[in-house]
């Protein structure tokens, strides 16, 4: 048995769906039977959940996976070194246009409608018409400099030769997202869940590309946490990413999949309604009001009963943000010190816990 | 305006505006800053967090501060600014929960742009404002010395390489590497390094 130096834990996490393994480990009791009691603190901004873990007003947090690679190396905040030991979910962004620039792809396009996932190419005569007819560039919105949603965004313009000076891109947090669309503020987004169903439910966008379509099985959310708290509570860090691996296993099946959509959709967790919160989590990606849903299996996951590795923060996923950082410029003027993946993605706190949890069963 | 730029570190410093774009959902606290600014050097313009035209009222505005509750989910937008927009950098001044504060002001000894006043004492909040000025002006400096230094030291070192390239392929001493480099520099009009840029390209193809 694992016994935790800190029992009373306070945990960050932004409103998302794929927050559901905080939100499970917390609703089914698995902190409880690792011996840790956890109070969840929902959180406004990426920003704010960074400084307050960096200060310890947090101890541990649901981050974006780029976030402790850009703590560390103190990029856009002061240096501070946050280490991962679990990853909580693959998948779950997608990228929702418009009903306008929708129309706009339509007709540049002489289409009648458009196949799904969405080619970046097909945006490529809207950027010229625009800029002939001196009107303003499109406009996307994403949720932090440091997010996997900023480079998938990046890679799916790339995809098709278009230069991210064609556009504009800038963040937003994703409670505007959906009122920012309907304004005609943002062209599109790139976000996660429950906000691209929003937006389709309420008849405002087409959801274009999942994140699963740009990247395939990449890292989206991990459990971020000070190397400093680490070294002393190794255990709690252990109870902890043990009792967190089990919500990722329980949430493997649909009809818990369902239960915890209808746990998020209160007030204190996302308040928002199951039927945006539920569509990802079982598969079902909304695509436009008069289009049937895309089947996308792994749209949110958090676990893979034939692999064990999905959990693990492997080396080689740690260094495959780090070149995306790299890509979008944000480690120019940057020492990136030897080995700084290997100090941050931590397999073998995983391995511990995999080992210390197999002696208890 | 301008007749106030020249003066901006000279003694009249404080009577220079200076625009605070204010981000805070709690009206009252908004009203109560406004009113203790009144008649200082600094100039309040209001934002509810749910505005959705942030980034449109920062270009219009073109604050030279920023105040925000830390709680406001418009932090993020601000945390772009000067990554993905390439916006000149602020100082940010943030409002949080007085039990939060005093861990808060442990991040900001380390140089980031954020400035914590406790559970509003409105008298408290110019000093904290000037403060968080002038110490931004320092962190920028030296954030920029830094960057010169390590752009000198670039070019430096790609000077050096360039220049032990053509001592061996070329047979020259020191000095005459030296030289070779200065001259094409000095006829083709170009800076030494991106001579030196190109020689070791070349030397390095041929």
């Amino acid at each position: 048995m694992i016994k935790p130096e800190q029992t009373n834990l306070t945990l960050g996490f932004i409103p998302l769906t794929d927050s559901a393994p905080l939100v499970a480990a917390k609703e089914m009791g698995f902190f409880n039977q690792w011996g840790l009691n956890v109070t969840l603190q929902k959180q406004n901004s990426w920003a704010t959940l960074r400084d307050k873990l960096h200060v310890g007003i947090l101890d541990a947090a649901q981050m974006l996976a780029p976030m402790p690679l850009a703590s560390t190396l103190g990029i856009g905040c002061a240096k501070t070194h946050i280490i991962t030991p679990l990853v909580l979910s693959l998948n779950g962004n997608a990228i929702t246009l418009s009903q306008q620039l929708h129309v706009e792809i339509l007709n540049e396009n002489s289409l009648s409608h458009v196949t799904l996932p969405l080619a970046a190419y097909l945006l490529k005569n809207v950027i010229q018409t625009r800029k002939l007819q001196g009107r303003p560039k499109i406009k996307f919105a994403t949720v932090f400099p440091y997010s996997c949603h900023f480079y998938q965004l990046r890679d799916w313009l790339s995809s098709a030769d278009i230069k991210l000076t064609d556009v504009d891109i800038g963040v937003v947090p994703p409670v505007n997202m959906v009122s920012m669309l309907e304004n005609g503020d943002m062209d599109g987004f790139c976000v996660g869940g429950p906000w691209n169903a929003q937006a389709v439910r309420a008849g405002l966008g087409i959801t274009a590309v999942t994140s699963f379509d740009v990247w395939q099985d990449s890292p989206e959310k991990v459990l971020g946490l000070r190397e400093a708290w680490y070294t002393s509570n190794p255990n709690t860090v252990l109870a902890l990413t043990a009792a967190l691996q089990q919500a990722c296993i329980w949430l493997e099946s649909t009809p818990n999949r369902f239960e915890i959509a209808c746990l998020m959709s209160v007030s204190k967790y996302l308040n928002a309604p199951v039927e945006v919160i539920a569509p990802s989590l079982i598969g079902s990606c909304l695509t436009d009001k008069s289009m049937p849903p895309r089947e996308i299996p792994s749209y949110n996951q958090f676990y893979k009963s034939q692999s064990d590795l999905i959990n693990s923060p492997e080396h080689i996923r740690g260094e495959w943000l780090l070149s995306k950082m790299q890509s979008a410029g944000q480690l120019d003027n940057i020492d990136i010190p030897h080995g700084i993946v290997k100090q941050i993605f931590r397999p073998e706190i995983y391995e511990e816990m995999r080992v210390k949890t197999s002696e208890t069963e | 305006m301008s007749q106030h730029k020249s003066s901006i570190n000279g003694p009249q410093s404080s009577f220079q505006e200076l625009r605070i774009l204010l981000i805070d959902d709690n009206k009252q606290r908004a009203e109560s800053l406004t009113i203790a600014l009144e008649d200082s050097r600094y100039k309040v313009s209001h934002l509810a967090s749910t505005n959705s035209g942030l980034l449109k009222q920062v270009e219009q505005i073109q604050p030279d501060i920023i105040v925000i509750d830390i709680e406001s989910p418009s932090r993020d937008i601000l945390e772009s600014l000067n990554t993905i927009s390439q916006y000149n950098p602020k100082p940010v001044v943030m409002f949080a929960e007085e039990q939060d504060t005093q861990a808060i002001n442990l991040s900001i000894e380390s140089g980031v742009s954020a400035y914590v006043v406790g559970d509003i004492q409105m008298s408290r909040v110019k000093p904290i404002l000037d403060a968080a000025c002038a110490r931004f002006r320092e962190f920028q400096k030296l954030k920029n010395e830094l960057t010169e230094t390590r752009h000198e030291l670039a070019n430096r070192t790609l000077v050096d390489q360039a220049k032990r390239l053509l001592m061996k392929k070329k047979n020259l001493s020191e000095n005459e590497a030296y030289k070779a480099m200065r001259k094409t520099a000095m006829d083709t009009g170009q800076k030494l390094e991106d001579v030196a840029k190109t020689l070791i390209s070349l030397l390095n193809t041929f």
